[in-house]
């Protein structure tokens, strides 16, 4: 009783602010009734799945729905001595290490042709760019082409200059080397126009300033290009190197039939481990390995760019 | 004016309502008529991971079943031979509605029944149409039993065989007088025979045998071999492989023999050698006989045997496409009787399956005056009395990582030539690590037979 007649006198309190407090109210509903349908499906699907995920790494879940008993960290300690996944982890970090280095490179110097005026830059700008825009299942069908060691173009072309036919995605000394080439050849477009962008963005008058000082192509490209161009540089490599980590549907698809030990990524052993071996704890505890090896990537990279700005 | 308009957008609505109502009655009716068909209760789902050629065989022999008036209706479903046809038809049992029958490899079988996946064959419900256990090979209707239950009726097995071409083999003088390749009883024998090949075939290797990057193709040569000693390999669940050291050393390095480059190519994948005997380069192939109606097509002479028996004991590996019903929670029992009629139907209709290359697993096709005269069927059939599968294990099969694994641990043994010892512990060591985990499918070790 005494409750309630309090708050009909609280009530009563707030009445002459009570327009602008429905008002608030009115808008604090509605902004989240925009953000409602995002955040369903991050919950749904990000959030979810992540904390799901976490408690999966510690069951014997199989795929066909039987196990899901508690075990522990008995899945982290199998992940963490299991020389197959050490494997799949090296494999994933040296492509994204010789994969990050043509892509960047490359990038960079066909950003800085196309910028100095070729003539039909929009062509150049177009054909660079369009492999990028493909599905993965294209691009591996193309370059499953390309690879094959009888009748592909990359033995044509090597053959030309007198070097023996290579079994380029047969061999297990070849074929990471393979996915690499075919990747540069499918992505390298992205990286080129984040750098023309950049370099687009460079004023003219450094140029005509240091022209007028006298210095030379190469000197205002050491001097004011490549200088100006390092913030992209970091945005580029840090972007690539997350894209490289996450090698997964290329390999699979040029090498299907052709698993080794040599070329298989992590995430496709998370996907054998889940989806062919059904084992959905195990599978979730290499996730969660391989999810700590991101964070460590991601943490060197902010310390890298932070140290970077409070120099400059 | 304001009244008519709101006459009017009423009419509108009404209209709209009308037309909407219309479209949901017609949409309507066309499901209940899907829904129908789905629900006929004659019909049955079949699913396949037979694709290609095979695939073809199949539709031919399902609509010569249906055809005369049977009982049954069979709605054929095809996916993609693997990974992916595994892993769908566990999770469809899981679910518990899956389809009614549906092809496995035998050798999967042992791997999918702990986990509740199959259901049994009821054995006298096959006998009754005519279909029993004496109309089988002996190793090939055991292989589908778990325990003490058929869960898995083969329509064939599909061994790994050789092809010859006669007319470089003749050249060669390595035919006997009824044009059969001269038979070969020791490494030392078979060595002499393909290096007398190799006489004729002059500048290319005279046998072919593609195996980079392809585990099954090695271990279906070299399990062959291995058997021919007449040893077993047991993977014990939870404790140690059972493999013999000094006989999975000397198959491998017959292997490594045989490609020494001048008897065969040291490094070739699969599709290359097919093509290098497709084409008439070389004289031999170690194939599956799947591979019988593509070498035919290539138009090339070629006739095909079992590999010969150069340890003692005749062996080939093989595998076999097996009919198995996958679990359901609610079996329809009327839906259940089709479909031991449609796989009795089959087995008995298997001739046709035949010139696809496989042999048939039902005997009284394979021992019909038909199939005698079925070349060059009829010349390797007594494969079918000798065939070794995949050691039993829930992570070996076709389309298992257990190939794959096993070609990992051996390919750089056969490329280089080198170090047969090697490869043979590498093998043991992966399979030790499998044998430490629990099937997957039961991850609490809950199911006995």
């Amino acid at each position: 009783m005494t409750a309630a007649t309090e708050t009909r006198v609280a009530r009563v309190a707030t009445r002459p602010s009570s327009a602008t407090a429905t008002r608030a109210g009115r808008e604090r509903l509605v902004s989240w009734a925009f953000l409602a349908p995002f955040l369903v499906a991050f919950a749904l699907f990000l959030v979810w799945p992540l904390v799901h995920g976490l408690y999966l790494s510690f069951t014997n879940q199989s795929l066909t729905g039987a196990g899901g008993s508690w075990v522990g960290l008995e899945n982290y300690r199998e992940a963490l001595t299991d020389a197959t996944m050490w494997r799949a982890l090296r494999t994933t970090v040296w492509f994204t290490v010789v994969s990050t280095i043509p892509l960047v490179l490359i990038a960079l110097v066909m950003a800085l042709l196309v910028h100095r005026g070729l003539p039909g830059q929009w062509l150049w700008r177009l054909s660079f760019f369009m492999p990028f825009l493909l599905a993965s299942t294209v691009i591996s069908q193309i370059w499953v082409w390309i690879f094959n060691p009888d009748i592909g173009a990359a033995n044509s072309v090597i053959g030309a200059f007198g070097i023996e036919p290579i079994a380029w995605l047969q061999d297990p000394d070849t074929n990471l080397y393979a996915i690499v080439i075919a990747t540069v050849w499918w992505t390298v477009g992205f990286n080129f126009l984040l750098y023309l962008a950049a370099l687009q963005n460079i004023p003219d008058q450094l140029y005509e300033a240091a022209a007028l000082d006298g210095a030379g192509p190469w000197r205002r490209l050491t001097s004011i290009t490549l200088p100006q161009l390092w913030p992209a540089t970091i945005l580029i490599v840090m972007l690539q190197i997350l894209a490289s980590l996450k090698l997964f549907d290329q390999a699979y698809q040029m090498l299907i039939g052709v698993s080794t030990d040599t070329t298989r990524p992590i995430v496709q052993y998370i996907y054998e481990a889940g989806f062919v071996g059904y084992r959905f704890g195990y599978s979730s505890a290499i996730s969660y390995v391989f999810f700590a090896l991101i964070i460590i990537v991601g943490v060197f990279q902010m310390t890298a760019m932070n140290r970077r700005r409070s120099l400059s | 004016m304001a009244r008519r308009s709101t006459m009017l957008s009423r009419r509108g609505l009404l209209t709209g309502a009308a037309a909407i109502g219309g479209t949901a009655a017609l949409s309507g009716g066309l499901s209940a008529c899907g829904a129908a068909s789905a629900t006929d209760p004659d019909q049955i789902q079949f699913w396949t991971l037979l694709s290609g050629g095979d695939g073809g065989t199949m539709a031919d022999m399902i609509a010569k079943a249906t055809g005369s008036g049977a009982a049954y209706d069979v709605k054929t479903t095809t996916l993609v031979w693997g990974e992916p046809y595994y892993t769908k038809l566990a999770m469809a049992a899981t679910g518990g509605r899956p389809p009614e029958l549906a092809i496995m490899h035998a050798s999967r079988v042992p791997g999918y029944v702990p986990g509740g996946l199959l259901d049994s064959w009821d054995v006298s419900r096959l006998e009754e149409l005519g279909v029993s256990q004496d109309d089988f090979p002996e190793d090939v209707w055991r292989k589908g039993m778990v325990g003490e239950n058929v869960y898995a009726v083969a329509l064939d097995a599909h061994p790994t065989v050789m092809m010859f071409n006669p007319e470089i083999c003749d050249k060669a003088g390595v035919l006997d007088s009824d044009g059969k390749l001269r038979a070969t009883e020791s490494p030392e024998e078979f060595v002499d025979l393909v290096s007398q090949v190799g006489g004729v075939t002059k500048g290319s290797p005279p046998l072919s045998y593609g195996y980079l990057g392809d585990g099954s193709q090695m271990f279906r040569l070299f399990y062959t071999f291995y058997t021919q000693h007449g040893a077993a390999m047991t993977f014990p669940q939870g404790g140690r492989a059972e493999i013999d050291d000094d006989i999975a050393v000397a198959s491998l390095q017959l292997m490594q023999r045989l490609l020494d480059g001048k008897l065969a190519l040291q490094r070739n994948d699969y599709a290359a050698a097919l093509a290098e005997f497709a084409t008439g380069r070389s004289g031999m192939l170690f194939t599956g006989v799947w591979e019988l109606r593509s070498v035919k097509e290539a138009g090339v002479p070629f006739d095909m045997t079992t590999i010969p028996t150069l340890f003692g004991t005749p062996a080939t590996y093989a595998d076999s496409h097996a009919f198995v019903l996958p679990h359901q929670s609610e079996v329809d029992e009327h839906r259940r009787d089709l479909t031991y009629q449609f796989v009795a139907d089959l087995l008995k209709g298997s001739y046709d399956w035949a010139t696809a290359g496989h042999i048939p697993a039902y005997l009284p096709v394979t021992e019909s005056p038909d199939y005698a005269k079925l070349m060059p069927q009829s010349n390797y059939a007594q494969a079918v009395q000798q065939v070794n599968y995949d050691p039993a294990a829930w992570f070996t099969g076709s389309g298992s990582n257990f190939h794959a694994g096993f070609g990992n641990a051996v390919q750089p043994a056969l490329m280089t030539g080198k170090d047969a010892a090697g490869a043979v512990d590498a093998f043991r060591t992966r399979i030790n690590g499998l044998l430490k985990t629990q099937n997957p499918v039961d991850p609490d070790g809950t199911w006995t037979s």
